[in-house]
């Protein structure tokens, strides 16, 4: 579970986040959507422990952030927006370095299923400049999901994916919730975010104007009583500030 | 819900260390096998065997002792000195790492991680002291690589035995001041924090360094004058070094110093346990310092990685999307000559009229200068003025004859990386030739005015010197005048080859590789160096020969060296335009054929 509660990050005067409060649940996948520059790096690099909050609590999988960092951190998984992996380790050795920073004992096992999942088998002693990026992508899921965290925080998971890319990540970010993995995910790509989340936050200038399950928000903006798309709501909310 | 406290922090620290043990092993094994199975490629072999033999004979002289410069004290124990000059310089390097690191400090925090480290380690239960202990192990090996280039080129092997205190030496010096540095940076870290603003903090270090200013100017004055001669000045200086305050401050600077001035295994190791104790303190500092690097370090890993890009794509990092958009120098034209269009974006690159402007102060101030120079030279020489005019004018020469060199290597270098747009190009509808001559203006045209200023500059004191000899200066403003006429035609003929070989084995010569480091790299950049020389004496062989022809036909039948050196200059001209225009249409043809893929 996540639970946020008055997540604040300032940087001198400026807010990039301002009093944030929310709940994951497990088996609930939220999206976090916003234009560029509404805070949603920055709320994610905090919900992970890469950056500390200037106030708030942020409890992840039961424990606190702040007080527990490692207990935590043992909990959660990050996924950048980029893939960035260590330019001189194999495919192979990322998942082992992986395995002793989270202390897997099962490693060697889950290791091999990982790498059957992704379909990494044959790349499994190739290094990176030997990889596409969705080849690069797959590895950094695999090394994310090695520890079986119980919070995952996903930055832009879907932008620069080829179709079937973006479908299997689809397919395993689903898989994950169902699983009983609490998940935050933010993207642009909102209709690819209506097929996969449960809950929406909508993040405007570091402030949360709207957050609820995807019935909730869909039910709370409609327009002449016909159902908008998440995009129309997006619009209509953000306003000015989309496109930025 | 469940809180721990710090103490399974502690539980953990070890098991962290050996996963980051195993990222820096296999990381370095990586690298080198990686290197090694890349020589499979000719191109890389054969710069490898360039780059070591490169190597082999420049370090050879300071192994073996084969010749080159002696080094500062000629490994002659008797000449090192064991007292005040360690502790002055360990004052000066001290010093100045200290200003920049408190009064200047670069960024918030100088711990660097790369992207990857902060994409997988961030996130990860590790603690901040483990991950400020594996930066400070994985900078070890950079740190003993530099102690060792340092102890090779000063000469030290010559010296025995000798060279491996120096490098040990050089290694707690480095390791210190590197510490030094990351704590300074933390400790302001912590006093931004607290609310302590920038320029409180200025002040309070220059209090510091007043307060010691004041010390050393109170032990001044206790101590006789200043001497002026140099001898009376090294015994005068110790003593004040050694007097007042300042013997106390110096001696953390004058133990981190010893070892490197040690000369016996002995004194080695009675220097070196005050020299770790001085760096084991900076250990505690940095290792126990609880301050939120992770921000910093961020924003320094975007920005090394920005940087990366840009030097990847063969651009200079340093002029690559800083600052605010760039005032062009003329209002480009929606029509006309294609190349043109090239010129003014290469101008825009450079910087704009704001760059073009301040090229041109400095160059204007220099020839006020040479003025005033010149005024001196005729009026009152003496012997300081004709020095000083004598250095200006020759580092014009100089600078010269250096541009001759790296100016058409730096022009191709613009056209490589116009090939990573190559897509972009191959759309524009016009003809190869007119990319080639658009992508080699812009440098050319610069460098000729760069070099055309550093002629006039150069000959104007150049002929001051000569001022009793007026047939002499004649001759030498008529040679430089031609040289100025030749110069953009040899420009461009230099710049054929270079160019031509970019289009014709791109896959030899790519702009990430221009500044990378690595035996392989080095001997291709030696190669390409060679390229040129050959280039620029395959361009030179036409027109000297037919300049040289026309220069001794006039002289059967006048002897005036004004004739002379006109018809020479009018005759090589042409010869060199017309290799100019055959290298481009030729440059031209390789770019309509070029394989994009």
């Amino acid at each position: 579970m996540i639970a946020v509660d008055g997540l604040t990050k300032l940087y001198g005067d400026f807010a990039a986040v301002r009093d944030l409060s929310f709940v994951v649940r497990p088996g609930e996948v939220m999206g976090l959507v916003g234009p560029n520059g509404a805070g949603k790096t920055t709320t994610l690099r905090c919900l992970a422990g890469i950056i500390p909050p200037t106030k708030g609590t942020i409890i992840v999988a039961e424990h606190d952030l702040a007080f527990d960092p490692i207990a935590a951190k043992q909990l959660l998984a990050f996924f950048s927006d980029e893939p960035r992996l260590f330019d001189y380790l194999t495919v192979r050795q990322h998942l082992e370095f992986t395995a002793r920073i989270y202390q897997m004992k099962d490693a060697r096992e889950r290791s091999a299923e990982l790498l059957s999942m992704m379909e990494l088998e044959e790349k499994a002693n190739a290094l990176p400049t030997e990889l596409s990026r969705g080849m690069k992508q797959k590895v950094a899921l695999a090394c994310g999901f090695l520890h079986r965290p119980q919070v995952m925080f996903f930055d832009e998971p879907l932008t620069g994916l080829d179709p079937l890319a973006i479908r299997r990540t689809k397919d395993l970010i689903v898989q994950q919730a169902k699983q009983g993995v609490a998940i935050l995910i933010s993207s642009h790509l909102l209709h690819l975010l209506e097929e996969v989340c449960s809950h929406v936050l909508i993040l405007k200038r570091g402030e949360k104007i709207a957050h609820g399950t995807l019935a909730q928000i869909h039910e709370q903006f409609r327009e002449d009583g016909k159902k908008m798309t998440l995009e129309e709501i997006f619009i209509r909310l953000v306003g000015e500030d989309a496109g930025k | 819900m469940q809180r721990h406290s710090e103490f399974g922090v502690h539980l953990r620290d070890s098991t962290m260390t050996a996963a980051l043990r195993y990222l820096l092993a296999h990381s370095l094994l990586n690298a080198v096998l990686f290197r090694l199975r890349r020589l499979r490629q000719p191109k890389y072999l054969v710069g490898a065997i360039f780059g070591a033999a490169y190597f082999y004979f420049y370090f050879y002289r300071f192994l073996f002792g084969g010749g080159g410069k002696a080094s500062l004290h000629g490994g002659d124990p008797s000449l090192v000195p064991d007292a005040f000059w360690p502790m002055l310089g360990a004052a000066i390097l001290f010093i100045a790492t200290m200003l920049l690191a408190w009064v200047m400090p670069d960024s918030r925090a100088a711990i660097a991680f790369t992207e990857a480290e902060i994409a997988f380690l961030f996130p990860a239960p590790i603690a901040r002291r483990t991950l400020i202990i594996h930066k400070l192990l994985k900078s070890q090996f950079a740190l003993l690589l530099i102690s060792l280039f340092f102890t090779l080129i000063t000469g030290r092997f010559r010296a025995g035995a000798d060279a491996w205190f120096r490098m040990g030496g050089w290694w707690v010096i480095l390791n210190t001041l590197n510490m030094h540095r990351i704590g300074a940076s933390f400790a302001l870290q912590r006093l931004r924090e607290r609310g302590m603003a920038n320029w409180t903090r200025r002040i309070l270090a220059l209090l510091v360094i007043a307060a010691v200013a004041l010390g050393v100017e109170a032990t001044r004055r206790s101590l006789p004058p200043l001497p002026t001669e140099p001898a009376a000045l090294a015994l005068w200086l110790p003593q004040l070094a050694s007097a007042g305050p300042l013997q106390y401050v110096l001696v953390p600077f004058r133990y981190v110093v010893s070892p490197y001035f040690a000369h016996t295994l002995a004194s080695f190791l009675a220097a070196l346990w005050p020299a770790l104790g001085i760096m084991a303190l900076h250990f505690i500092w940095v290792v126990r310092a609880d301050v939120s690097f992770e921000e910093a370090a961020i924003a320094s890993a975007q920005k090394r990685a920005t940087f990366l890009a840009a030097h990847r794509r063969g651009e200079n990092p340093l002029l690559t999307g800083k600052g605010k958009a760039k005032i062009p120098l003329w209002r480009l034209g929606l029509t006309g000559f294609a190349p043109f269009a090239f010129l003014w974006k290469s101008l825009l690159r450079f910087g704009g009229r704001r760059s073009l402007a301040l090229w041109a102060i400095f160059f204007t101030a220099l020839a006020g200068a040479a003025w005033y120079l010149r005024g001196h030279v005729t009026e009152k020489p003496t012997t300081g003025i004709v020095i000083l005019a004598a250095t200006i004018g020759l580092g014009c020469y100089l600078s010269l004859l250096f541009s001759l060199i790296t100016l058409g290597q730096h022009a191709a270098k613009q056209l490589r990386q116009g090939i990573a747009d190559m897509d972009l190009l191959k759309t524009y509808p016009i003809p190869g030739w007119q990319l080639a001559l658009g992508e080699l203006l812009g440098p050319l045209l610069l460098g000729a005015l760069l070099q055309w200023a550093a002629i006039a500059i150069g000959t104007f004191l150049g002929t001051t010197l000569l001022a009793k000899h007026a047939d002499a200066q004649r001759v030498i403003w008529l040679i430089a005048a031609g040289l100025a006429l030749l110069l953009p035609m040899l420009n461009i003929a230099m710049s054929i080859l270079p160019s031509a070989a970019a289009l014709l084995f791109p896959g030899w010569l790519k702009p990430q590789e221009a500044a990378t480091p690595g035996i392989e790299n080095t001997g291709l950049r030696l190669l390409l160096g060679i390229g040129q020389l050959l280039a620029i004496a395959i361009a030179l062989v036409p027109p000297a020969f037919l300049g040289g022809c026309a220069w001794f036909a006039i002289g059967k039948w006048t002897h005036h060296l004004e004739w002379q050196i006109a018809f020479t200059a009018a005759t090589a001209l042409p010869i060199l335009a017309m290799e100019a225009a055959l290298g481009i249409a030729w440059l031209g043809d390789l770019y309509d054929r070029y394989d994009a893929t």
